[in-house]
């Protein structure tokens, strides 16, 4: 009894937390096992990221408790969190951009002498310790603006093994990573749990945590699915708690042909990584497909995988270096939004909030603001189109002229498809197309999808869950690292040939007796 | 990139010394500007480069200087500060007030010494700047709008307080015992006007504060990246009500200065002189997205523009096209502030990747 506790050395127990609309998480009990590699997996929206939030001390929990060497404690700010050991490393990195890399290291919590002045000389000293223990050495007066994610990534480990870190957080930490990059973390993270600290590690890349873990817990829509140790734990054990096999299967019974002409056909498209800001984007290696007539075609993909930046190259948002694209047999030149929009081509991107809906505008304005034709206004007009739309795709409104932000999230989601189809289409484009839509919407947009790719309108989305994939697409592409990785069309997507074809082989690191053998 | 190295390493090299140059000169243009003005005048106006002129000189600029300096605060959060004009307009109607109409205690008019209507006047101040700093840390309003409204506030309430009327006879009255105000604004020290070394003594303490304090380096964080900074520990409230606070200060300061020089304190006093602020902020380097700018260079901003203004009235510029001028050099400094941050993304990350990894 005392042994298992001793091995437990922090417990969420039955933490819960809801936001408007969404149970994050329904009473989840998390066991943090000491001095191991605890692996957290799960999809997007699976709770994953909210828990650890709530660990860190960046959110808290609506009920339920945390229990650190089995006593309670409270942590309601992330100083609190790291008084007790707790630090986390932020899936988006929080750094800051104009300090160098010792004032990163000890932002919020400088070293002083005579009460007030800075310590810069110690700040140095201990910031360069931090880094070589970590084994990557760089000059501390390096403005972290300057370095690349990987080493931003170090500098905020390096701020938390300063801070005492027991318990180290990394939440999705290679997911911006090149794979050198990411050969030198989990060196980094074997190097600590040597020197007795114990690793949370969230992570979608199936190679990686089966390389790296200990002990796995699998989290679904906000429940607690599955925990084992590595020794019980194999891919396919993984797979089924995380795609969740009860879930209904709609039917599929679509004729298509596999000779219908193509709605568009790309070749060779590449993208150039784009500098080392924040809005550093996946470069995209020779994309080639072919959608045809009355097909959906899905792009499969973990995060980082390059699924955002095809969808928006496609759409106009991002300046390709290459790549030829035709539609309906005619190549077209796609510069700009305006452009793609022009030719048909429109997108329903993946943050609604941020790239979709202008919250100030009603619904009908928001259906109708990508298609305003001539220089006036002309209400009658939109008014019938929006209005005939909006009962086609079903949005549940009291009333159009209501500000969009009353809808639900579903019902903003088709506002959204809806303004697409303002513009007559010949390809829609769809970044997540159920991001954050319960399941009943979720539902009646693939009936949506279905209907319109069967009028003769090309249908094209991106997804990171693999069960929407399985469900919606005809055909299915994996992307991985920039590269269209795998295909499969009709009954060879299933969960398991999306998953392996989606993580990239981390060769250098899976040496012959580590773990080669589960693929 | 790495295939020229190995085939001409010399050009390379090259290569690199020139875009360090470049980004040298683009980074010390305000100096480089202000050097070139002082030749260019000297020139043109053989009285330009006397003692004499020199002390006007600096006399005119320390007002927009001190302004500039407390502004800086401000803008290396990320916000800005419209009401500093307005503030130091009020700080001067303050203090005029307490020296000319007192403060009636149960029927008998009580006039505070020198000492005491200064420090009532910060008060005043720090009063409208705490209520800035509120604003925009708590209730969550936009700096710009906040500052605006307190803009108004307190441009009202010094109109308010003398119906729109001047103050005059500020030196005060030996029977009242409140003499000695002209001290603030009017005396010298080794032949150097006091306000020019409050001037300096602000500076300095600014300086010391933004480089060598934890506060100071928080502005820097708050400016940067103001979720990881709150992430980090950082109480991000606390540090911008300070800035605006200190903002405050400043304004103050500057509004009892110019009433002590003039002996009276008139309602309009500091009219646009949060443009003049913003301008030498800005020409010193600071952006105004916050996280990148200093203290010396809002000082060597309110240089630049107080010799081009004194400057071109020497030469007997037009006042009109003096203002076309100010105008053409705000907007070419910030161009090139834009010049300068794109030939850094491009180039920087390059020449100290090498570097770091140099020393690695």
């Amino acid at each position: 009894m005392s042994a298992i506790a001793d091995q437990i050395i922090l417990e969420a127990r039955n933490v819960t937390r809801r936001y408007p609309g969404t149970l994050a998480l329904d009473r989840v009990t998390l066991r943090i096992h000491r001095n191991q590699v605890n692996v957290l997996i799960g999809e997007n929206g699976a709770g994953k990221s909210t828990l650890m939030r709530i660990l860190a001390g960046v959110e808290t929990a609506d009920s339920g408790e945390l229990l650190l060497e089995g006593a309670p404690i409270r942590v309601r700010t992330p100083g609190e969190a790291a008084a007790l050991g707790i630090s986390i490393v932020h899936q988006e990195l929080s750094i800051l951009p104009n300090l160098d890399i010792s004032e990163n290291i000890f932002a919020g919590r400088e070293p002083v002498k005579a009460g007030m002045l800075l310590d810069r000389k110690s700040e140095d000293a201990r910031a360069a310790a931090a880094l070589a223990d970590l084994r990557k050495p760089m000059q501390v007066r390096t403005k972290t603006a300057h370095l690349s994610l990987g080493c931003r990534q170090l500098v905020e480990i390096a701020r938390a093994l300063d801070q005492g870190a027991k318990i180290l957080i990394l939440d999705e930490p290679t997911s911006a990573l090149s794979s050198v990059e990411t050969d030198s973390l989990f060196r980094v993270i074997q190097d600590l749990k040597r020197s007795g600290v114990t690793i949370i590690y969230i992570s979608h890349r199936l190679h990686e945590l089966l390389h790296l873990g200990d002990r796995f817990t699998v989290l679904r829509s906000g429940r607690v699915v599955g925990e084992a140790p590595r020794s019980e734990v194999s891919r396919q054990w993984i797979v089924e708690r995380m795609s969740g096999r009860a879930a209904s299967e709609t039917s599929k019974e679509r004729v298509l042909q596999p000779d219908a002409p193509a709605v568009i056909t790309v070749q060779g498209l590449t993208l150039g990584a784009s500098g080392i800001d924040e809005s550093a984007q996946t470069p995209l290696y020779d994309v080639s497909f072919t959608l045809r007539r009355g097909e959906i075609l899905g792009i499969y993909g973990l995060l980082g995988a390059g699924r955002t930046e095809l969808a928006e190259s496609l759409a106009g948002a991002r300046s390709l270096v290459a790549g030829r694209i035709a539609l309906n047999g005619a190549a077209v030149h796609i510069s700009t939004v305006s452009d793609a929009v022009r030719q048909g081509i429109v997108l329903v991107p993946e943050d609604r909030q941020r790239d979709g809906l202008i919250p100030e505008l009603s619904i009908r304005e928001n259906i109708s603001i990508g298609s305003m034709g001539g220089p006036l206004l002309s209400d009658a007009k939109q008014s019938a189109d929006v209005h005939r739309l909006a009962k086609e795709l079903n949005i549940v409104a009291r009333d159009l002229e209501a500000p969009v932000t009353s809808l639900s999230g579903g019902n903003q989601q088709k506002v959204l498809i809806a303004r697409c189809l303002m513009t007559h289409p010949k390809l829609l484009l769809l970044d997540e197309p159920t991001r954050g839509v319960d399941v009943g919407a979720k539902a009646e947009i693939y009936t949506i999808l279905r209907r319109l790719a069967s009028q003769g309108i090309g249908v094209l989305f991106t997804s990171s869950e693999i069960e929407e994939t399985r469900t919606l697409a005809d055909r299915a592409l994996v992307m991985c690292q920039g590269r269209i990785a795998a295909e499969f069309s009709g009954s060879e997507i299933t969960d398991e040939a999306l998953f392996t074809a989606a993580s990239p082989v981390v060769d250098t690191v899976l040496s012959p007796d580590s773990g080669v053998h589960i693929a | 990139m790495s295939a020229t190295v190995h085939v001409q390493p010399t050009s390379e090299r090259l290569a690199r010394v020139s875009i360090r140059t470049l980004l040298f000169v683009l980074r010390a243009r305000a100096v480089i500007v202000l050097f070139a003005l002082l030749v260019l005048f000297s020139v043109l106006a053989p009285s330009f480069l006397t003692t004499n002129n020199f002390a006007i000189l600096s006399k005119h600029v320390a007002l927009s200087a001190i302004l500039a300096i407390g502004m800086t605060f401000v803008i290396l959060t990320g916000g800005i500060d419209l009401s500093v004009g307005s503030l130091a307009g009020l700080g001067g109607m303050v203090a005029g007030y307490l020296l000319t109409q007192g403060i009636p205690v149960a029927g008998v008019i009580h006039y505070p010494n020198v000492g005491a209507t200064i420090l009532i006047t910060f008060a005043a101040c720090l009063l409208v700047g705490l209520l800035n700093g509120w604003l925009v840390a708590k209730a969550g309003v936009a700096p710009f709008i906040a500052t605006l409204g307190t803009l108004y506030i307190a441009r009202g309430a010094a109109l308010l307080m003398s119906n729109g009327k001047t103050f005059p006879n500020l030196a005060g009255d030996a029977a009242r015992g409140n003499t000695g105000f002209t001290f603030v604004g009017q005396s010298t020290f080794i032949g150097i006007p006091l306000p020019v070394w409050i001037m300096l003594a602000i500076f300095g303490l600014a300086w010391f504060i933004s480089v060598k304090t934890p506060l100071g380096r928080h502005i820097y964080a708050v400016g940067g990246n103001e979720r990881a900074a709150r992430l980090a520990g950082i109480r991000v409230a606390r540090v911008k009500i300070f800035t605006y606070l200190a903002s405050s200060v400043c304004a103050a300061t500057v509004g009892l200065i110019i009433a002590s020089q003039l002996e009276a304190s008139h309602p309009a006093t500091g009219e646009s002189f949060e443009l003049n602020a913003i301008a030498a902020v800005v020409l010193g380097g600071t952006s105004l997205m916050g996280g990148r700018g200093s203290i010396p260079g809002s000082l060597i901003g309110a240089f630049v523009i107080g010799v081009l203004s004194d400057g071109l009235v020497m030469l007997g510029v037009s006042e009109f096209w003096q203002m076309v001028i100010k105008g053409t050099v705000i907007v070419l400094a910030v161009a090139v502030d834009q010049l300068q941050a794109r030939v850094q993304a491009k180039f920087l990350p390059y020449l100290q990747v090498v570097d770091a990894e140099g020393h690695a």
